[in-house]
């Protein structure tokens, strides 16, 4: 009996390891995609960081030396304080305003498919020529927007867009424009709460703004930690809206020049491409950083209902 | 589960195969395979392809395959395929790169093509053929000449009541003439060379004898730094009357379509002579080109010829003397170069730049007269290839200026920092 019972066990094991062959070889073309287009890329770059390298010539091993030139090169700290700026604004404001419409469209709105559609539009032109040339006309000195305010009296002449103190927030603009694909979700967590709570409230006479913070807000919470995780990696990572605004200068003045624009002006244009790897990686760190920092977070104020509230 | 992992199996062998037999094709019955690349945009595309497949008409034993991309993605691919040891047999260079690639032999010198006369060069004058030499050996053949030029709308001076430019004008002339035009019209003026404002100073500047660089590429070339000053105070002196426009406007990049002088705001711009087919294109008005003007205390012209764009022959090619007769033909052939009609810039066997002139219409017959012009008299010989720092620098340049023009800093302040900078980021 002991040695027919290993015997089945032994045939099951091999269907059972059979059954995982299959299944690997099944996505082996992703995973060979995934090894040597994506794996060993990123463990190569981190090689590269730690030399010098202009492609024509082999790479050089310096260690640490792309990290402390980091430290005293003005143009990254500029690109740093310039990205900061960035996710400061554009992240928060993005947020709020694509729970804004999600919100107005939830209200059982006429037409919804026509109007998701429409407000989802600008996040799929995203970086697109046609975008940056609108955003130039918009923007510049004789542009719409001073011909806007010139209704109202206001026009200076700026160019918004060539100026020092003024450009990066267009591209701010920009970003909370896209606000598309955070409302859908948004939307989709907005059905999922439901109806039942409300009705309660409204039987005890709380006012919208209470129900809003004190259901809404909650309910949505996970949806909201999900937005801003999403929203906070693609801020850091920002380079087409700058890069086409700006015709890859990042002008003026480096006011527009983000992280990325700067890391890929030093790998395409000046060919130190040891140097960028190692902006590549610092770029982990500080993405890394802050989405542990928000998942440590999450407990105080993050609402799953599944885990009864707590 | 068997034919489950059956299928998976068959499948990788479809997906392998198809990658090993995409991998190795062509050659072996007795055709040339030969990879040319360029940068380019349609027009060129269209024209160089015609080019191609006459040359395959003629040698119907060499098959090529054409590789192209524009500027950008084109030195991305190129540098790529210089790891991989995997360049064309015949690609397109470029002034600013040839000299890095020639010293590290990733290009073959093209002399002994020239000798045997695979590649003949009867009658074309050294000067168009200088800048693709480095150490006495010929790594590029220039195909086609360019030079600095001033564009201006002869008929918003002629309302203003300026008269045109001559070739003696001087900056001071120039900067009378802007303020007559914004006087009595309003219309104002660009600042020198927006986009790459180094190219204005290195005109000035080599006036005075001096070039951009030092020749060992460690440092910048020029001690006069006052000039620089010079050349940062006179913009910053029209932008202050109102007669230049000012920095935070007219440093945004912007398309020809949609730049000043098309636009109506600016008389004049600075560009490329192989930029004014596509400057006349946008611009509904038309415009004349002539020399930059010079500086009140130069000893010679500031202007050089620069070989717009190169063909050179990599080191890794098999096929180093089928493409060398590509090259000829490219060159040399009438026909073609009926097709090519000088798009990259005006030939320099004097043979088809005289055909080729004789077709082209009226904005291209300019470029060949003012390449003409500035070959007899106005132009100095060209300095070395800037050195591979160069990048950061002219962007370090180009922000410095702005700064200066936007009033952030003085004249001075900015032609200090970027003799500071400058040197700080050549020399590392």
């Amino acid at each position: 009996m002991g040695l027919s019972t290993t015997g089945t066990r032994s045939f099951a094991a091999k269907k059972e390891l059979k059954k995982t062959i299959a299944g690997y070889c099944f996505i082996s073309p992703w995973l060979i995609g995934f090894l040597f287009f994506t794996m060993l890329p990123i463990l190569t770059s981190a090689y590269y960081s730690m030399t010098s390298y202009d492609i024509l010539d082999d790479p050089v091993f310096i260690g640490f030396g792309n990290f402390t030139s980091m430290m005293s090169d003005e143009l990254f700290w500029k690109s740093i304080k310039v990205t900061f700026t960035y996710v400061f604004f554009s992240v928060p404001l993005r947020l709020a305003f694509a729970l804004f419409v999600a919100v107005l469209l939830n209200q059982k709105a006429r037409f919804l498919r026509f109007h998701q559609t429409l407000y989802y539009l600008p996040s799929i032109l995203g970086g697109s020529i046609a975008v940056a040339v609108m955003w130039r006309r918009l923007f510049m000195a004789d542009g719409a927007f001073n011909a806007i305010l010139e209704i109202f009296g206001l026009n200076r002449g700026i160019s918004w867009i060539g100026r020092e103190d003024t450009a990066l927030m267009t591209l701010v603009v920009l970003a909370v424009w896209q606000f598309g694909s955070s409302m859908l979700i948004f939307l989709a967590g907005l059905k999922q709460i439901p109806q039942s709570y409300y009705e309660a409230a409204r039987i005890d006479g709380a006012r919208r703004d209470q129900m809003f913070f004190k259901i809404t807000i909650p309910y949505l919470s996970s949806v909201i930690f999900f937005n801003l995780i999403m929203q906070l990696i693609a801020g850091f990572t920002v380079f087409t809206q700058a890069f086409v605004v700006s015709g890859g200068s990042g002008d003026p003045l480096n006011s527009t020049l983000v992280y990325a624009l700067y890391l890929y002006q030093r790998a395409f244009k000046y060919y130190q491409m040891g140097y960028a790897s190692a902006m590549a990686w610092v770029l982990v760190l500080i993405i890394g950083t802050f989405t542990i920092v928000l998942f440590k977070s999450q407990g105080k104020w993050v609402f799953y209902e599944s885990k009864g509230g707590k | 589960m068997k034919k489950a992992l059956l299928l998976s199996v068959l499948l990788i062998a479809v997906v392998f195969t198809s990658w090993a037999t995409g991998a190795q094709d062509g050659g072996g019955d007795g055709t040339t395979e030969l990879r040319i690349a360029w940068w380019g945009n349609p027009t060129r595309d269209e024209r160089t392809l015609a080019v191609i497949d006459m040359y395959q008409e003629v040698n119907p034993d060499v098959i090529i395959e054409p590789e192209t991309v524009g500027w950008g993605g084109y030195w991305d691919r190129i540098n790529t395929q210089v790891a991989a040891g995997s360049l064309p047999d015949v690609m397109q260079h470029d002034y600013a790169y040839l000299l890095q690639f020639a010293s590290r032999k990733q290009v073959a010198d093209m002399t002994p093509f020239v000798d045997s006369g695979i590649i003949n060069l009867d009658g074309v004058d050294e000067t168009y053929l200088s800048g693709g030499r480095v150490d006495g050996k010929l790594y590029g053949i220039s195909l086609g000449t360019n030079a600095v030029a001033m564009v201006y709308d002869p008929g918003m001076l002629k309302a203003a009541g300026v008269a045109e430019p001559t070739l003696d004008w001087t900056m001071d002339d120039f900067a009378a003439a802007a303020r007559q035009v914004f006087a009595s019209t309003g219309v104002q003026t660009v600042p020198f060379f927006t986009t790459d404002p180094k190219v204005g100073f290195e005109n000035w500047i080599r006036q005075t004898g001096y070039p951009m660089f030092d020749p060992s590429g460690k440092s910048i070339g020029f001690k006069n730094i006052s000039e620089l000053e010079a050349f940062f105070a006179l913009q910053v002196q029209l932008i202050a009357e109102g007669v230049m426009i000012p920095a935070e406007e007219s440093f945004v990049t912007l398309s020809p379509q949609e730049g000043f002088l098309a636009q109506g705001g600016s008389w004049v711009d600075f560009i490329w002579s192989n930029q004014f087919v596509s400057t006349q294109d946008a611009v509904d008005r038309p415009l004349k080109m002539t020399l930059v003007p010079a500086i009140a205390n130069g000893d010679r012209p500031g202007t050089y010829l620069k070989p717009s764009m190169f063909f050179s022959i990599p080191e890794v090619s098999e096929e180093k003397e089928e493409a060398a007769k590509f090259v000829d033909f490219f060159l040399n052939d009438p026909d073609a170069n009926m097709v090519l009609l000088g798009e990259r810039g005006v030939p320099i066997t004097p043979e088809v730049r005289e055909i080729v002139k004789a077709n082209v219409p009226g904005a291209m017959q300019q470029i060949f007269d003012f390449i003409s012009l500035v070959g007899n008299g106005y132009a100095s010989p060209i300095d070395p290839p800037d050195p591979a720092a160069s990048g950061e620098f002219l962007k370090m340049f180009r922000d410095v200026t702005m700064e200066t023009l936007m009033g952030i800093v003085t004249p001075a302040e900015g032609a200090a920092k970027v003799e500071s900078q400058g040197n700080s980021i050549l020399s590392r």
